[in-house]
């Protein structure tokens, strides 16, 4: 499966990745775009929901309804500083994870941000994830470098030109540098509230951020055992305001093209 | 003092040392059910999966990486008996990974995990075909998976040097994710060459520089890896 890559220059988020998935999020959720907005569009993506409850405490917290509050909160107060702001769901659906990615890649010059619930770490935490590729081992695929041995098949009379599409499992490599910037940039607003978290983002491999082709990242909060609905609901404007610092400091909300 | 209260105070007295034998009682009782559960657990561990014993088997202190925090791993230093071939000496260290946690707050794995199998390719990689209750009892979340995954590759990395990268399977079937987030379907790195290794094992935080890859890598993706799609013919099929 091939992701269309967006072109350079600020086009109309019109065009849908080809071989994109079947369900997408309806484009419906999206808030109307503001005239002459040249920024990027936040995509919240409230993680689980629908018949995936994700993690559950034991004293009612589910992590697919924390996290759809989380993200409607974020909405609010990312829409307030200026930016244009759509969710991969605003209900009790669950996209799949290329559906998400598809809604994503959607939209030309998006910032991806997933929002989770562990079931562990210590209460109150945050920890902001980016995915990165190891990029020399193992060897590359043949088409980069064939088997000893092996023929190359012959070069097509006329090439298609296959600059702007990539592999749908790789959309996130090209974005890998990008989305460990708005990592660093999250965790340092993230650990001001939620005292006790690290000060420095991670590496992981997030199945939910690999085909998204723009910087992405992933936020968990720590955590469904030891937290109740209330201390969530006290953590939803803190957290709304440390995502949209972060995105600010990475990206201005008005500033135009890729940085 | 009038009679009433010397009854009073001995009433009283009599409850503090009642109070106090119960307790200590009550707290005997709970440390040998807990011991009876440990004994059970390892007892039906051993019927489903007998130590593994070669004929190269040499005692040496095998490191086990272990939850040292809610979020951090540390090495805990155990006499094991290791085989000398490569298979045997996964096996006989991820048996001791699953089974050898002192205590609950230090396991990784979950204690009904059971690997199924391990096989070494001629290339240095390594699949690991764990049960489903790896997939099922693992609590849900990005931090608990990544804990889980960080401590396999760091225990295989610190004692089995020939590894070169590893493939998780689940009952021999490649897992798109481990319990809803990690991604399963590549390979993570193991012993990366001298050049690479700019981090230590398992600092997978930013404190690289964009662009450095962590000493424990995501998996590339199977675009990039064909051999996730294929498995080849193992080198050693034979079931713990």
């Amino acid at each position: 499966m091939l992701v269309h890559q967006a072109p350079s220059a600020p086009s109309p988020a019109t065009g849908a990745p080809q071989s994109a998935p079947s369900q997408q999020p309806s484009a419906a959720q999206a808030l109307p775009a503001q005239s002459g907005y040249t920024g990027p569009v936040i995509v919240l993506d409230p993680a689980h929901g629908g018949t995936d409850p994700g993690a559950r405490g034991q004293n009612g917290p589910i992590e697919k309804d924390v996290v759809l509050q989380f993200a409607r909160v974020a909405r609010v107060e990312l829409v307030r500083q200026g930016y244009r702001v759509v969710m991969t769901r605003d209900d009790d659906s669950n996209p799949s994870y290329d559906d998400r990615a598809a809604f994503a890649n959607s939209y030309h010059d998006a910032i991806f941000v997933t929002l989770h619930i562990s079931s562990t770490g210590t209460a109150g935490t945050a920890r902001a994830y980016f995915y990165q590729f190891w990029s020399s081992f193992p060897p590359q695929s043949k088409s980069a470098a064939p088997d000893a041995g092996e023929t190359n098949p012959p070069a097509p009379a006329n090439p298609t030109p296959v600059s702007s599409l990539i592999p749908w499992n790789e959309a996130q490599r090209k974005y890998a540098d990008a989305s460990h910037r708005l990592a660093d940039q999250l965790q340092i607003q993230l650990a001001q509230p939620f005292s006790g978290s690290p000060t420095l983002s991670k590496a992981a491999a997030i199945r939910g951020l690999r085909s998204v082709a723009a910087p992405a990242v992933a936020i968990e909060i720590s955590s469904v055992t030891d937290t109740n609905g209330a201390s969530f609901t006290a953590m939803a404007t803190p957290l709304a305001v440390s995502i949209s610092k972060g995105i600010q400091a990475f990206r201005p909300a008005n500033s135009a093209g890729a940085k | 003092m009038a009679r009433k209260w010397k009854i009073v105070v001995a009433a009283l007295a009599i409850a503090v040392v009642v109070g106090l034998i119960s307790f200590h009682s009550l707290r005997e009782r709970v440390r040998r059910l807990s011991q009876a559960q440990s004994v059970e657990e390892q007892a039906r561990r051993e019927v489903l999966a007998p130590p593994i014993t070669t004929p190269t088997d040499v005692t040496v202190a095998a490191k086990l990486f272990l939850a040292a925090a809610p979020d951090q791993l540390a090495p805990v230093t155990i006499q094991l008996p290791l085989s000398a071939d490569p298979v045997q000496r996964s096996k006989q260290i991820l048996h001791a990974l699953i089974a050898s946690a002192p205590t609950a707050e230090q396991r990784t794995l979950p204690a009904d995990a059971e690997l199924l199998g391990f096989y070494v390719l001629p290339d240095g990689t390594a699949i690991a075909d764990f049960s489903d209750a790896l997939v099922s009892e693992i609590p849900s979340g990005i931090l608990s998976e990544q804990m889980t995954v960080d401590s396999i590759v760091q225990t295989l990395e610190n004692n089995v040097p020939a590894l070169r990268r590893l493939k998780i399977l689940i009952h021999g079937q490649e897992a798109e994710t481990l319990a809803g987030h990690l991604d399963l379907t590549g390979y993570f790195e193991l012993n990366p060459p001298a050049d690479q290794a700019s981090a230590p094992p398992g600092d997978n935080s930013s404190q690289t520089p964009p662009g450095q890859p962590p000493a424990v890598n995501p998996p590339v993706p199977p675009a990039a890896s064909p051999a996730a799609k294929s498995i080849p013919a193992p080198q050693s099929t034979t079931k713990p």
